[in-house]
């Protein structure tokens, strides 16, 4: 009975020094009162790090559940939410104060870190879900709503406002929306070719300087923009569904190569998956996965191809079990 | 390579403890006391402080389940009286760890229920706060301004809701076993929005 009492109180004790490291930024390892806390018993450290993760998690699942920061301002730049806030400090907290009155004029910059998935309110109603490693700026003026994705892929549920044109500008490529839902990406690779999938109404999309290029797309459409290329439509309502699973922070695989799955998890993670062998690389694959668990995958794949998986930490390598 | 107190207090977030309540169930099924599984669930986390990086672990609820198993194991035979059919009872609990994605999933999207329930529970002056603070990411310094209140209450509140939070964690036992039945029925309706 005696270790479940002093146990209890160890998480009390635990619960006050991480809210008071989370208040004030203490360094753990460096606050001397916090260290001499630690050294009194050599359970305090674990009752520590649960009572820090329990906020980690309760952050985790704002982050997943789509709740909104009020916090607009530049969110890249800056290492931690936190240290932004504080940043923003006084005039943050009077327009808070005020309503969000203040917010329109000024551009935002959000962005999400590698794997971090965020959904953010735009002050004019739209909702904004932000993928893996993406920065755009969000300019609300009295004419018009302008985006702009400087990497990455977001996805944007647009509020009806006829007399403020929503527009995404991904490099060249235009984006323009009423009222409707739909998501861009740029392509990681080069940059220049940017993917728009329709969800929901009508967008018009474009390439600054070509007022040929202008299409309409309706909901379930795709069509992949590149300068370079004359772009193709493609119908696939359920494809871009799938495509769009990372909103809920999964990757759902349907017939998509190794090397392509590879690739998808590859922008989550910074533990990279390799597929060492090239015709494992071609097998096709099916499967429903979460963005942070590169591992599930290569277990699965080790469990259904017969392949082998060595993990060092840094590098999953998937290859062919060799036969000696 | 060291890794910085924020990663690993992320990955314990977020790989570790949402899985804290299966173990424990998963220890009771076992055959340990109460008083014991605290021990070992203490002792796991601890086990975790001490290290340098957690880059090596793939697999964070086949980790928390494993090395629990192994302190369990370590306790019952350091214990003056060996019950052998404990430790039988243990050695034979498979431990599903590489099990991939759709359970998990479901687990995932229980977790974020939770976090919704363990916040609306709290009393209401922690449950404004830990609003703010957590799921509008406010500072302290705005967070007590908006509420006209000190920061230094601000910070006492957080600690007690923190506190009640991690007493719920642990002590979620018979919620849980309900939302695992309820997993079944929530895996195929995916939400979509």
């Amino acid at each position: 009975m005696n270790s479940i009492r002093s146990a209890s109180e160890i998480d009390d004790e635990a619960a006050e020094w991480a809210a008071r490291v989370d208040a004030r930024g203490l360094d753990v390892e460096r606050d001397p009162e916090l260290q001499a806390w630690l050294d009194g018993d050599a359970r305090r450290a674990g009752a520590l790090l649960r009572a820090q993760a329990a906020i980690s998690f309760l952050d985790r699942g704002r982050a997943l559940a789509g709740v909104a920061p009020l916090v607009t301002a530049d969110a890249l730049k800056r290492p931690s939410r936190r240290a932004l806030v504080a940043g923003a400090g006084g005039a943050m907290a009077a327009a808070l104060v005020g309503g969000l009155g203040l917010w329109i004029t000024r551009p935002q910059r959000l962005g999400t870190r590698l794997g971090e998935i965020r959904r953010v309110p735009l002050a004019d109603g739209s909702l904004v879900a932000i993928n893996t490693k993406t920065a755009l700026d969000v300019a609300m003026k009295p004419r018009s709503r302008q985006i702009t994705l400087r990497e990455g892929e977001a996805w944007f549920q647009v509020a009806k406002d006829p007399d403020r044109p929503f527009v995404v500008a991904a490099g060249t490529v235009r984006v323009r929306a009423v009222g409707t839902a739909f998501s861009v990406r740029r392509a990681d690779e080069d940059g220049a070719s940017v993917d728009v999938m329709v969800t929901e109404g009508v967008v018009e999309t474009w390439i600054e300087g070509d007022p040929a290029s202008r299409r309409r797309l309706s909901a379930g459409s795709r069509v992949v923009l590149a300068s370079a290329v004359s772009p193709q439509v493609a119908e696939s309502p359920s494809e871009i569904e799938r495509s769009l699973a990372w909103r809920n922070g999964e990757i759902a695989l349907d017939g998509e190569s190794l090397e392509q799955a590879a690739r998808l998890f590859n922008r989550y993670n910074s533990r990279q998956i390799l597929i060492d062998d090239p015709t494992l690389a071609r097998e096709r694959f099916v499967g429903l996965f979460q963005t942070n668990e590169p591992e599930s995958f290569a277990a699965a794949v080790a469990a259904t191809l017969g392949a082998v998986v060595s993990d060092d930490g840094r590098t999953i390598r998937i290859g062919r079990a060799h036969i000696s | 390579m060291k890794q910085s107190r924020a990663e690993i207090v992320a990955f314990v977030g977020g790989q570790i403890l949402p899985h804290e309540a299966d173990v424990r169930a998963w220890l009771r099924r076992s055959g340990s006391a109460a008083a014991d599984i605290d021990d070992v669930i203490q002792e796991t986390y601890c086990r975790l402080a001490a290290l340098e990086s957690i880059a090596h672990i793939g697999n964070g609820r086949g980790y928390f389940f494993r090395t629990a198993r192994n302190i369990a194991i370590e306790k019952i035979r350091r214990a003056r009286i060996v019950r052998i059919d404990c430790v039988t009872e243990i050695d034979a609990l498979n431990v599903v760890d590489d099990e991939p994605s759709p359970e998990r999933v479901v687990a995932g999207r229980r977790e974020l229920g939770r976090v919704r329930r363990l916040i609306e529970e709290l009393p209401e002056r922690c449950r404004q706060i830990f609003t703010l603070r957590r799921i509008h990411g406010l500072s302290q310094r705005e967070t007590a301004m908006r509420l006209g209140v000190t920061e230094n209450v601000v910070e006492m509140q957080s600690a007690r809701g923190l506190r009640l939070i991690l007493r719920a964690l642990s002590e979620s036992e018979a919620r849980d076993h309900s939302a695992i039945g309820e997993a079944h029925e929530l895996h195929p309706v995916r939400k979509r929005d």
